[in-house]
């Protein structure tokens, strides 16, 4: 018998955010001390010895000294073969490589940073810096083992977070949709459910594959029609919220900061727009306790973290491969391991605080990925839907740490903004 | 009237300093643009002049291409951003403050 939590579940949302490692956002969590103990061990965060090597050959410690803005003003490389030098620490393909996380310095090095610069890809946010996502991550789940789809940039990632695969891309090119795979807000629809992706603004828009906007503006909406249908108890049974990806004038001559926290956009005002969509959530009893929102990241935009990425399992592939002209390492990629680790934090007030997933820490750990998110929708909604990948249909469900016991309204927290 | 809630955590603003139109567009802007004006081309009509999208540098830039864009496609989309959800806190018992001094320098009953 399914919990009650899932019973009682009506919507899920789905907030991406931009290019943050697991490490950079929520490894600080391990280093809180509480009388003499770790606060949070069940988390895979750091150690606080972890290490990569310089241009020069210098061992470069983690460090908790992330800066909100200008420490990462040179965009980090997240493309494919950028994200191949930090997985395996060196340039050379072929057999006999091992995975070590090594080359994160390397890779920013070669983007006309100064010695100094290129450690800042270590650096990581004191849980004091990051209050919503740290309240978020601890009060509620967080997954040790979320990773992105691919190690690769933003858009091939974004689009296994609604198709389940990204049609053998592993870049940032436009491409299109092959039947018979359609995205998940079209099987929702087709099934007789309500989906919409909500980006932030017109002067934001979308990243999310600009055919699906051509083709079907119908499943679009704003970011303050996500707010009213929160108010109006209108909310799909299934959204994803995009943030705001540029800084541009706003309404009577106000500003809009991007709250993407992409590089380097302020973390700061990410922080404020994931408080500010719990909050739509949260103050809306009937919606709090038939709602489960996951907050997650597209990619690990270039930043540090510890954690070597698992292979994918070889009896569920994705099907697709990419050449060697694709990946721009000059070797095929046939979708068989993992991007490097993201935060990736499931809210409903039916999680016990403090409850932690597992990752690859643990033998009984579980591996989840962004095809997990229309896995897991088309599963809930839809239970049997034949055209998907064996990659997908295989994907973890993200909604089982929703139990029988609804927390208290007392127990669970507001943001003040 | 408004619900108040119990536990409340502060969310720090962010500064001003932050805001800066024209930062030059990082690789994901750039391919953002890219992907609308594949859209655009796709869409005009035969003759007719397409953007220039070589000539979008900054966010500022970027915003206006992608206003004008998302116009066309999805004009349902106007409604301005949201201003923040703020919960009501609780209200507090207030404090006793010390009896201000009369002014008028009427004597206290006993």
């Amino acid at each position: 018998m399914a919990p009650t939590g899932l019973d009682k579940l009506k919507h899920i949302v789905v907030l991406m955010m931009e290019n943050r490692s697991f490490d950079h956002m929520l490894g600080g969590l391990s280093l809180v001390m509480e009388k003499g103990k770790k606060k949070y061990p069940k988390i895979n965060g750091l150690t606080g010895n972890e290490s990569n090597p310089d241009m020069n050959g210098t061992i470069v410690k983690v460090q908790p000294n992330a800066k909100f803005q200008g420490q990462l003003d040179h965009d980090p490389d997240h493309h494919f073969p950028g994200v191949d030098l930090q997985i395996f620490g060196t340039t050379q393909q072929g057999a006999g490589r091992v995975a070590n996380m090594q080359g994160f310095i390397k890779s920013y090095a070669t983007q006309d940073t100064s010695i100094d610069q290129s450690h800042g890809i270590m650096a990581y946010f004191p849980p004091e810096n990051l209050p919503v996502l740290t309240r978020l991550a601890t009060e509620y789940a967080v997954f040790n083992g979320w990773f992105s789809s691919i190690p690769g940039p933003t858009i091939c990632n974004r689009a296994f977070a609604h198709y389940g695969t990204s049609y053998g891309n592993v870049d940032m090119n436009l491409f299109f949709v092959q039947d018979p795979i359609v995205s998940i807000y079209d099987r929702m629809i087709q099934g007789g459910h309500t989906a919409k992706i909500y980006y932030y603004d017109q002067q934001s828009s979308t990243m999310e594959i600009v055919n699906l906007l051509k083709r079907q503006p119908q499943i679009f909406g704003s970011y303050s029609q996500f707010v009213a249908d929160c108010n109006g108890n209108t909310l799909p049974d299934y959204c994803f919220i995009e943030p705001c990806y540029n800084d541009h004038p706003g309404p009577g001559g106000g500003q809009i900061l991007a709250s993407d926290q992409h590089p380097d956009h302020n973390v700061k005002e990410g922080e404020r727009f994931i408080a500010n969509t719990y909050n739509a959530i949260r103050t809306n009893q009937e919606l709090w306790e038939t709602t489960a929102m996951l907050v997650v990241y597209d990619e690990h935009g270039g930043i540090y973290d510890h954690v070597v990425p698992p292979n994918c399992d070889p009896n569920f592939p994705d099907g697709r491969s990419a050449a060697g002209d694709k990946t721009g390492t000059g070797v095929a990629f046939n979708f068989d391991r993992l991007g490097v680790r993201v935060p990736a934090i499931l809210i409903s007030p039916y999680i016990p605080r403090g409850t932690v997933i597992p990752g690859t820490e643990d033998p009984n750990g579980v591996i989840y990925e962004h095809a997990c998110i229309p896995g897991t929708v088309t599963n809930f909604f839809l239970k049997n839907f034949e055209n998907r990948t064996a990659r997908e249909k295989n994907s973890k469900n993200f909604l089982t740490p929703l139990t029988d016991t609804l927390r208290p309204d007392d127990d669970c927290w507001v943001f003040d903004l | 009237m408004k619900k108040k809630y119990k536990l409340m955590q502060k969310v720090p603003k962010t500064p001003k300093s932050a805001y800066n139109h024209g930062r030059f567009i990082s690789s994901l802007i750039e391919h953002q643009i890219k992907h609308f004006h594949e859209v655009e081309k796709s869409l005009a009509k035969p003759g007719e002049a397409l953007t220039d999208i070589s000539k979008i540098k900054t966010e500022l830039h970027a915003s206006k291409y992608l206003k004008q864009m998302t116009a066309r496609m999805h004009p349902q989309g106007t409604a301005q951003p949201q201003k923040t959800v703020k919960p009501q806190k609780p209200k507090r018992a207030a404090k006793r403050q010390p009896k201000a001094k009369a002014k008028t320098g009427r004597r206290k009953r006993k």
